[in-house]
């Protein structure tokens, strides 16, 4: 087989998309020595391009992703969960379940009255929202709906924060120390042995504390960070 | 110049098995992956870049409700496909509806040459734009879709075949046909950016 045939087959996997990078390079070098397979492979590239330039959005993804979330956060009955039909079962299992319940009750003497799911009290801690930049998420523990993160909000214990894409935000801690939470990224503010402590699920944060201050750590998937000095950041893939 | 193969699928399984699990920002990732190709497919049928925004924009709302509805999530780009298309023709409908209690007020949907041609690519003319936009309007409906999921989406030719349930070959004679039709028709204009 000679280059020519075996650079037409390459523009046919370049077009098909199942093109490696050494046979790419491969095409590209024989299309730099050779003037009609030069041209047949800068025709199709140059035909890609004009595509993608032609439908590309105004609109740039990330703000995009932001704008979806928002209005899923401004409507959180939009809930994604199991098909109506996987609900239907549900529903019926869930009957048969209360009717159950209900004679179990009636026999025992005592009938059940439906309550309402206990949600875990909302503990404030002494963090602001110091300011929100782009969109910024935030969910309080027991609940599964997320709401947009406004500046000035109060905060408390088991929020879980997600900053979106172009996105971030600053917390103001107790005695004017900060921590600027990173576009991408995802904090949690959990308990440790009665202590508020940040955890970062992902993305990047960095803290700006006051000097001199306590004991202040970081815990991140792959361990804890401490605070030496007064400002350090900290990044998880 | 040319890009080699890319497998934009991995990773959508985790963010739709996330997302299910109520983790909303996952969503928001497959919303920036998927944003270029579900806009494209709406504007190739719409025509109007701002209403192929507002049907893009639906087109996601609808995959979150539906989301539990998803049988396979590593399949959720070819998902998706199909639900913006189902948004365009109902889109077209509602058109249709508003032109018929409109008159002649409302804009045609084929008549789109007064349109703006928004690109954020500032290296073709509006002309050149429509053009091209155009000419990809009037292939077939089945070739569209794989042109725009190609490009677009950055799928390859058998990642589009897992996607829709095809088979690679026809998946492949199909893009082929396109290119062949898009080559002769966007000649003129590939020469004149060419030069």
């Amino acid at each position: 087989m000679n280059d020519c045939q075996l650079c037409k087959e390459l523009i046919e996997q370049y077009l098909d998309g199942t093109l490696t990078d050494s046979q790419l390079a491969e095409l590209e070098a024989h299309a730099q020595e050779c003037e009609p397979c030069g041209m047949e492979f800068r025709r199709y590239v140059l035909l890609g391009e004009t595509i993608r330039d032609s439908f590309a959005p105004g609109l740039a993804a990330e703000r995009a992703g932001a704008s979806v979330l928002a209005k899923l956060a401004a409507h959180p009955q939009r809930r994604c969960g199991p098909s109506w039909v996987l609900w239907g079962r549900v529903a019926v299992a869930a009957c048969v379940l209360l009717a159950v319940g209900c004679l179990a009750g009636f026999a025992l003497g005592r009938a059940g009255a439906a309550r309402e799911p206990q949600r875990p009290p909302l503990a404030q801690v002494p963090v602001q929202v110091a300011d929100v930049r782009g969109t910024v998420l935030v969910r309080h523990q027991g609940y599964d709906v997320w709401h947009v993160l406004e500046a000035g909000s109060d905060v408390c214990l088991g929020d879980t924060f997600h900053s979106t894409a172009k996105s971030d935000f600053v917390l103001q801690l107790a005695k004017d120390s900060t921590i600027e939470v990173d576009q991408n990224s995802m904090l949690a503010l959990t308990s440790y042995n009665g202590q508020t402590q940040f955890f970062l699920a992902h993305g990047e944060c960095t803290a700006n504390l006051e000097s001199p201050h306590g004991p202040f750590f970081i815990r991140t998937p792959h361990g804890r960070v401490e605070a030496l000095g007064t400002e350090f950041t900290v990044t998880v893939e | 110049m040319a890009n080699a193969l890319k497998q934009p699928v991995a990773g959508d399984e985790q963010w739709v098995l996330a997302a299910l699990q109520g983790d909303v920002p996952a969503f928001g990732r497959l919303v920036e992956r998927h944003w270029s190709m579900v806009f494209a497919l709406a504007l190739s049928r719409v025509k109007d870049p701002t209403e192929a925004e507002d049907i893009a924009q639906e087109s996601f709302l609808k995959a979150y409700a539906k989301l539990g509805s998803l049988r396979d999530p590593s399949r959720f780009p070819g998902w998706l496909s199909k639900i913006t298309l189902q948004q365009c023709a109902n889109a077209a409908r509602k058109g249709v509806r508003r032109r018929a209690v409109l008159g002649s007020q409302a804009t045609a949907l084929t008549d789109v040459a007064a349109l703006p041609a928004r690109s954020s690519n500032p290296g073709l003319t509006d002309a050149q734009i429509q053009f091209v936009r155009e000419t990809v309007g009037r292939l077939p409906e089945r070739f569209q879709r794989l042109v725009i999921m190609r490009f677009m989406g950055e799928l390859s030719a058998v990642q589009i075949a897992e996607q829709l349930g095809k088979r690679p070959g026809t998946v492949r004679v199909w893009l082929h046909r396109a290119y062949k039709i898009l080559r002769k028709d966007l000649a003129p204009l590939l020469e004149e950016v060419k030069s």
